[in-house]
């Protein structure tokens, strides 16, 4: 994969808006005119905006989460980005194409080949066998019979079902069904797929370990993921960006890292203040700069700039140093000591200048 | 007003007049159809001689119930209607039944799906399913035999419209209950609207479709068995004249006779609507 692939945009949603309600269409018209926010539109039309001028860019190969507790609008975004709700306002790009632009056929080829979605209530159609429920959407693609099966028994073997085709639905258990949901999508292939809180329903166990595979299945086959959840814990354990929603408004875009260090508001302070800091923070954001160490770095132990607290607390345990040398290029560029680590796991974002 | 209603009465009675000399033609087509489509299916009953029927009734039963039991009781029942000398009678009921039911489906089933897909004729044909549902039965004998009639015919439409309106309503009622979050997987997965019905929307009406198949027969019979006044033949009939003669005994005969062929096939397709 070149650098240019790896940065590419899939779906692009620029500031889009969704406000519901019979007076919308004033109401759209009030936001865009005299740029009346939520409570305004509220108070003024009885128009519930559902989502309130969201920006989000998926790139090819990533997995970005949208965190939100519930009627935050998270769901209602997703289901912007392949149109089962029509945007108010604001414009939402799939591989550089409108879609609202877009004319049924083209819209359905959209979904059928390129937009994979997995829901919430797995919505496996009874009447079928798993193989069945894997195959629906080469089937409504047109593809033969034969064909389709193929492609849904490896979809079925890679997530780890090849041994229950010819069962129907209702005999899974709660996590086989999700999986069978997760296989149905890839059958057709498609470079995204929407996670409508695929998990939620799941007892923790069984939901650790769906996240876990969903990760490694979706880099091993390089597939992009939008990922909706409540849980910001499985944000950060499937994320690779993390949105964070309040209210149908983004408040903070990034990596898990930058959202535990340095949350935008004390919403998202309250929120990941009770994450573990253990995989998440970095050498780089608790070291003590190079320049401002008194004592001498290079006799100390060594570890990678991205080492988390976790493998520094490891590291200095075994060695019974009391600091770590952080190198980063093959030079040294700080120091991490006992009391910087202890700093780190408590999640204050000024550990450094301690 | 008592001239107000004289006129009205007398507008009707010309209306009819006029149809019955203007447009004979027509009422003695949809009449020989009717007749047609009653006899072919009492032909066919009474093809074979009752204990062959009797044990294809108790072998299908045996097999839609998926018990043996239900097919043996089907057996005895139908031979207990030949005993009591009414085999001929409950044949012609049948067939009765069977071509109401028929022609009433082959109109209501596409009507029900059509309303289930379209809130507006739902909204327009709940008012006229409600008239059909709460006037007397009988009084669609009225007009029917005043155009085609004494006889089967007349029963046969009267029946029609009778166990039309369940399998309207039950029709309508499963195909826009679909689970929404199957119309979104749907969506989602890029259906085209007829894809939408065949794969996603009508598997999920069936048991509610079979419902309503399943009552609209059971009004037929109800139907069929009033039926006997004008002259429908079968066990309405045997009952009517037993009445007008009071004869008791032959008039429980043919109840007995008509409980037997409705359970039977009333279990028959409950187990069908069951089974998918």
């Amino acid at each position: 994969m070149t650098h240019s692939e790896a940065t590419e945009v899939l779906i692009d949603c620029q500031s889009v808006w969704k406000v519901f309600g019979d007076r919308s269409p004033e109401a759209i018209r009030a936001i865009t005119g005299r740029g009346l926010g939520k409570q305004e539109v509220l108070k003024e039309f009885g128009c519930v905006v559902g989502v309130s001028d969201a920006s989000i860019q998926v790139r090819r190969g990533e997995i970005f989460c949208i965190m939100g507790l519930s009627g935050s609008g998270k769901s209602t975004l997703i289901r912007l980005l392949n149109r089962l709700i029509e945007p108010s306002l604001g414009k939402v790009t799939v591989k550089g194409r409108d879609i609202a632009a877009m004319d049924a056929a083209t819209l359905r080829e959209t979904r059928a080949r390129h937009i994979g979605m997995v829901f919430q209530s797995v919505a496996l159609l009874p009447q079928r066998t798993v193989l069945e429920n894997a195959a629906f959407g080469l089937e409504v693609q047109g593809v033969g019979k034969d064909e389709r099966n193929r492609a849904a028994e490896v979809a079925l073997d890679k997530v780890g079902l090849a041994d229950w085709k010819a069962r129907y639905p209702s005999e899974l258990s709660g996590g086989m069904q999700q999986r069978v949901g997760l296989a149905r999508a890839l059958t057709s292939d498609p470079e995204i797929i929407l996670m409508d809180e695929p998990f939620s329903a799941l007892d923790p166990l069984i939901r650790r370990q769906l996240q876990d595979e969903f990760r490694q299945l979706t880099k091993d086959l390089g597939k992009s993921a939008v990922f909706i959840t409540h849980d910001l814990d499985e944000a950060i354990r499937i994320g690779d960006r993390i949105a964070i929603m309040k209210d149908g408004v983004i408040i903070q875009t990034g990596t898990a890292e930058e959202i535990v260090m340095n949350p935008a508001d004390q919403y998202v302070a309250d929120f990941v203040a009770g994450i573990s800091r253990l995989h998440l923070v970095k050498a780089h954001s608790v070291m003590v700069p190079l320049a401002e160490w008194q004592g001498d770095a290079a006799s100390l132990p060594r570890c990678s700039s991205d080492a988390d607290i976790d493998a520094l607390i490891g590291q200095i345990t075994e060695t019974g140093s009391d600091a770590v040398a952080v190198e980063e290029d093959g030079r040294l560029v700080g120091v991490v000591t006992i009391r910087n680590l202890l700093l780190g796991v408590r999640g204050d974002a000024d550990a450094r200048a301690a | 007003m008592e001239n107000f209603v004289t006129a009205f009465d007398m507008a009707v009675d010309d209306a009819l007049f006029w149809l019955t000399d203007h447009a004979a033609f027509i009422f003695d087509g949809i009449r020989a159809l009717l007749e047609g489509l009653y006899d072919g299916i009492l032909w066919l009953l009474m093809l074979a001689p009752f204990h062959v029927v009797s044990v294809l009734a108790g072998l299908i039963a045996w097999r839609v119930m998926k018990s043996p039991g239900a097919g043996i009781a089907t057996v005895l029942a139908m031979v207990f209607c030949w005993w009591m000398g009414l085999w001929a009678e409950t044949m012609s009921t049948l067939a009765l039944v069977v071509a109401a039911s028929v022609i009433a489906l082959a109109i209501s089933l596409p009507l029900g799906v059509l309303a289930g897909l379209m809130p507006r004729l739902d909204r327009a044909l709940a008012p006229v399913l409600d008239l059909i549902q709460t006037m007397p039965p009988y009084i669609y004998l009225l007009p029917a035999i005043a155009l085609l009639g004494y006889g089967p015919a007349t029963a046969l439409i009267a029946t029609v419209i009778v166990a039309m309106p369940p399998a309207v309503r039950l029709t309508a009622l499963g195909i826009r209950r679909t689970p929404t979050e199957f119309i979104e997987l749907g969506h989602a997965t890029g259906v085209t609207p007829a894809q939408m019905f065949l794969k996603i929307r009508l598997p999920f009406a069936v048991p509610s479709i079979m419902a309503g198949v399943n009552q609209s027969l059971m009004m037929a019979f109800g139907m069929v068995v009033i039926a006997g006044i004008v002259g429908s033949g079968g066990l309405g009939e045997t009952i009517f004249s037993a009445i007008r003669t009071l004869d008791i005994a032959k008039s429980i005969d043919a109840a007995i006779a008509i409980v037997v062929l409705t359970m039977v096939l009333d279990r028959v397709t409950q187990s069908l609507a069951r089974a998918k």
